[in-house]
């Protein structure tokens, strides 16, 4: 069976974990900055209050006026999410995240162990701790058992066999389901408001209304394909810190100190020789936030210059002067080496194959995006009057 | 027969590199900018003028100050004398 593991308001339990007095007052995270302002998930009390996550700020605050925000803490989250899941694997799990707060894993491994599916979720519950409020599901399939997860309380265990999937998933709302905003409201005014409503229209018509993602969320809710969950590949625990005597916003700086952070991490015996393929950059900023960026390589590399150069661009996103930065090589390729060409590319060759790059370019973005700099006036006082930047089409 | 968009025109031609970008500037009494789009400037590096093409029918007449925001942040800003707006601009 397909087990789930959904602890809903993840990030803002993570967050409270610095401030348990919080955890009993009326509390909600607080929108990211530069987005909408909706505030994120709430606490009991402030769901007593009224607030729902979600919900407009203004319109939070003047239903709950003691309503707290908490600022989201992205890395600690992270580090918790990422202990949470390191415990699990270690009662046997082969865990398959789908994203901060939900996990799935298969059961079949572990049934006997544990001695059948209901003790084994017991012991994914135990694992995860009580204090998270953790709640888990299982199904022959991936939607049910997150559906599953969703409708438990607290510490429960929900198991549905496949002979049931309809029925219970028939008077569940349609909220479960991975749609946007919009189209969860499309479907509420077309009246459409439980999972057995939707399975019930015609998947052609739901199809034409609502497209390809109308059309996925009704095999959804006709219990969707039983499909297999792989479990991932354990990260590479291999971080480097650097601390500040004071905090530091300059981004020379700070491109200085991730230099010295890639130089570092590269240079540790548990890489043994084997290419970085994901990285995260983590920062504890001023005030006691965090921030923290994921990259995946497209191609695995060892080399200081091109991690540098790949992960520069993120320090650019940090919204406040940096008082720690942490890296983590997140998952390492097996590959040792790099396959190279025995001739390098050159004259006539090398021209082609810039040529084909620049044609692929201008065919995914448009005309005029390749452009060369041309200095026209390289000793004007005017910064402006220096060069012009003129469209290629060759 | 459908007509260019605006964008897709523009992007064909020529265009000047690190043109000068509105700013929203809040001066000081002394003419040093105080704030550059919403952020309190924390150190004011460097500071010089250019003053051009004064013979021509658009002379250049700029005040340049060079800043570190309290973000962190650096800011080259200047002050156009001529048109009296302030501009962003990579010195």
């Amino acid at each position: 069976m397909i087990a789930c593991i959904l602890i809903p308001g993840f990030e803002l339990r993570a967050a409270l974990r610095a401030r348990p007095g919080l955890a009993l007052r009326p509390a909600a995270l607080a929108p990211a900055p530069g987005g909408e302002p909706l505030v994120g998930p709430v606490t009991a009390a402030a769901e007593a209050a009224g607030v729902r996550p979600g919900m407009r700020l203004g319109e939070a605050l003047a239903t709950c006026p003691e309503l707290v925000l908490v600022e989201e803490d992205p890395a600690a989250a992270e580090a918790a999410w990422e202990e949470m899941l390191a415990r699990l694997e270690d009662a046997g799990f082969a865990v398959d995240p789908e994203e901060v707060g939900c996990v799935f894993f298969e059961t079949r491994g572990v049934e006997r162990l544990y001695g059948g599916v209901e003790r084994a979720l017991e012991r994914a519950l135990a694992a995860v701790g009580s204090t998270w409020d953790p709640r888990a599901g299982a199904a022959e399939r991936r939607f049910a058992a997150l559906a599953a997860a969703s409708v438990a309380r607290p510490g429960q265990a929900l198991v549905v066999g496949d002979d049931r999937v309809g029925e219970f998933l028939a008077p569940l709302p349609v909220d479960l389901l991975p749609l946007q905003a919009a189209e969860q409201q499309e479907l509420r005014e077309l009246g459409v408001r439980r999972l057995g409503e939707l399975a019930g229209l015609p998947g052609g018509a739901v199809a034409e209304r609502l497209g390809p993602q109308g059309r996925r969320a009704w095999r959804l809710a006709r219990g969707g394909r039983r499909g297999r969950v792989h479990g991932r590949r354990p990260p590479a625990e291999i971080v480097e810190r650097l601390e500040f005597p004071e905090a530091v916003g300059n981004e020379l700086t700070l491109r200085r100190a991730l230099g010295a952070l890639v130089e570092r991490a590269l240079a540790r015996p548990e890489r043994d020789g084997r290419f970085v393929r994901k990285l995260a950059l983590s920062a504890r900023l001023v005030g006691g936030a965090s921030w923290r960026r994921t990259l995946t390589l497209r191609e695995a590399a060892a080399e200081t210059d091109r991690i540098r150069i790949a992960l520069g661009p993120k320090l650019a996103e940090l919204p406040a002067p940096v008082l720690e930065l942490r890296l983590e090589l997140v998952e390492l390729a097996e590959s040792t080496g790099q396959q190279l060409a025995l001739v390098a590319p050159t004259g006539r060759e090398l021209e082609g194959r810039l040529r084909e790059g620049l044609r692929q370019v201008r065919a995914s973005t448009g005309g005029g995006s390749v452009c060369t700099v041309v200095e026209v006036a390289p000793w004007s006082r005017i910064p402006e009057a220096r060069a012009l930047v003129v469209p290629r089409d060759d | 027969m459908v007509a260019h968009s605006r964008g897709a025109r523009a992007g064909r031609s020529a265009r000047r590199l690190n043109e000068p970008r509105p700013a929203l500037v809040e001066p000081g009494f002394d003419g040093t900018p105080r704030r550059v789009d919403r952020a309190a400037v924390a150190v004011l590096r460097e500071e010089w003028r250019v003053v051009d093409r004064w013979w021509t029918e658009e002379p250049v007449t700029r005040r340049y100050f060079d800043v570190v925001l309290e973000s962190g942040r650096n800011a080259v800003v200047f002050r156009d004398e001529e048109k009296g707006q302030w501009f962003a601009q990579n010195a």
